[in-house]
């Protein structure tokens, strides 16, 4: 579709590529991104059975540099980085003092005294405000690379497959949520065995300039091009949280289901600790959970969700499942309606259909 | 984008076709809609027999993206609705003229028939949502 070009809305270096694809372009976090090629649901069979490329440059990237990264980062993080060591990398969340959700995110530790981090593309600013407030008189340095490095994504059952003639590294040592320097087709990137896909796969990032020439090794591969319409079918059945969603600034990470994010971290203060260790041995009065829908429908966004005619809370994603063909959702429920085979009541345009909370993921291949 | 036009049907603002012989009106939606609405997964359809207005909502199609409402074209009757649809809602997206026809109606107003918009207007609208 030919729509207006709005100003101050970016593109990515691979945007003349989606448009030749044929793409259907939309504006997302302030970039114009493709949302589906041709099939939303070809697309997303693609990575569950094959392998797939996604534009994610829309994301942030930053780079942390000085003596107190670690300790600056401990502070920020509810994750707990005495987990990492150098050449891995750690998903984690930072929080504000009422444990609400400021970002998630990974990063990466290249030395004790730096490290990359990847964030969430609508929160590229606020992220990197809340981060540099923090800093005080430590000794950190944060360095913007959002706009001069390209990211993508390969995922899928055959990405190793498909990635290990390209690169001059052996993949097989390279295990989840560890990365590496190497080199593709003889151009300089940093892989790390990451994804939000449900699948096994990778994250890579590199300058700009090799953004067409990298595009095209992979999908030369024989991967398909993947938009973001499937990016969310595929994370939604492999149960991520996605910020505004699951997690948001009024939504914890307890609630949300990520208790193993939450690290006691003995000795060591971070934002919001007390009130996410609090949650964590006391509960929540919300929490996350997965639904279905015992009549036909789909369930979207927003819908609220009933119990006996009250009102228990409200649908935060979903859709349609490709790979189970049939509709799927996440919801913050009230705790004590929140059991695994409890029927409840889904508001649809007006009307109120049967569904049930079912365990989760609804599917994951890693 | 090219979409397909069939020159023998009349068509709505709404992104419905309509194919009129004697007093049945079988309807759809367009090849535009569908392209719109991205792979369709479920619809909503109401009961033979029902009665309904023209330009009310009578059902809703569901893809995965988003959610659109089938408008009523003409006032009268359900009489068959395209029981296929139900399993395989995707021939909406692959066959929008033919096999994907949604329901047929029973109408009386030829006066409404006159209001629906010719191929030629239909493409105009098109044109203009395009820019």
């Amino acid at each position: 579709m030919k729509k207006q070009e709005v100003q101050g809305v970016k593109k990515t270096p691979l945007y003349d590529i989606h448009i030749k694809l044929g793409a259907r372009m939309v504006e997302f976090a302030g970039f114009y991104m493709p949302v589906q090629y041709e099939s939303i649901i070809k697309e997303h069979k693609t990575v569950r059975s094959n392998a797939g490329v996604f534009d994610i440059t829309h994301m942030g990237e930053f780079l942390f540099e000085g003596r107190d990264v670690i300790s600056f980062l401990q502070y920020i993080m509810i994750n707990d980085l005495n987990l990492l060591e150098p050449s891995k990398g750690q998903y984690s969340i930072m929080c504000y003092e009422n444990g609400t959700v400021v970002d998630d995110l990974v990063y990466y530790e290249e030395t004790p005294e730096r490290f990359r981090m990847i964030v969430n593309a609508s929160n590229r600013e606020k992220d990197l405000e809340w981060l540099n407030d923090h800093i005080g008189n430590q000794d950190v340095k944060i360095t913007n690379l959002s706009d001069e490095r390209c990211r993508l994504a390969f995922q899928g059952p055959n990405a190793d497959q498909l990635f290990r003639p390209l690169v001059d590294v052996d993949l097989s040592k390279i295990n989840r949520f560890y990365f590496a320097d190497c080199n593709l087709n003889k151009t300089p990137i940093f892989i790390a065995r990451t994804g939000y896909t449900g699948e096994k796969g990778f994250e890579i990032s590199f300058e700009n300039k090799y953004a067409e020439k990298i595009w095209n090794d992979l999908t030369n591969t024989g991967a398909s091009p993947i938009g973001l319409g499937a990016r969310d079918s595929l994370r939604l059945e492999a149960c991520y949280s996605l910020y505004g969603h699951e997690i948001s600034d009024s939504i914890t990470p307890i609630e949300a289901g990520l208790n193993w994010l939450a690290k006691p971290k003995e000795g060591i203060d971070y934002i919001g600790k007390e009130i996410l260790l609090n949650q964590k041995s006391k509960g929540t009065e919300r929490i996350i959970v997965g639904l279905n829908l015992i009549e036909r429908g789909i369930i979207r966004e927003n819908y609220k969700i009933f119990k006996d005619g009250q009102e228990i809370g409200y649908v935060t994603s979903g859709g349609y499942s490709p790979t189970l063909d049939k509709t799927i959702g996440l919801g913050l429920v009230q705790s004590q309606y929140s059991e695994v085979g409890t029927e409840l009541e889904i508001e649809i345009r007006g009307k109120l259909l049967k569904g049930i909370i079912v365990p989760i993921p609804f599917y994951r291949n890693v | 984008m090219d979409y397909k036009f069939p020159d023998n049907l009349k068509y709505t603002s709404s992104h419905e076709w309509v194919k009129i012989e004697e007093d049945i009106a079988t309807v759809g939606i367009t090849d535009y809609a569908q392209h719109q609405l991205g792979d369709i997964v479920f619809i909503q359809l109401p009961d033979l027999g029902t009665s309904v207005e023209k330009e009310t909502s009578i059902g809703e199609i569901e893809s995965v993206k988003a959610v659109g409402d089938l408008i009523m074209p003409l006032s009268g009757e359900i009489i068959e609705i395209n029981e296929k649809l139900a399993d395989n809602p995707e021939l909406i997206n692959s066959s929008p003229f033919e096999e994907g026809w949604i329901l047929k109606v029973k109408f009386s107003n030829y006066d409404e028939v006159n209001s629906l918009l010719s191929v030629t207007k239909y493409k105009e609208l098109v044109q203009s949502e395009e820019k």
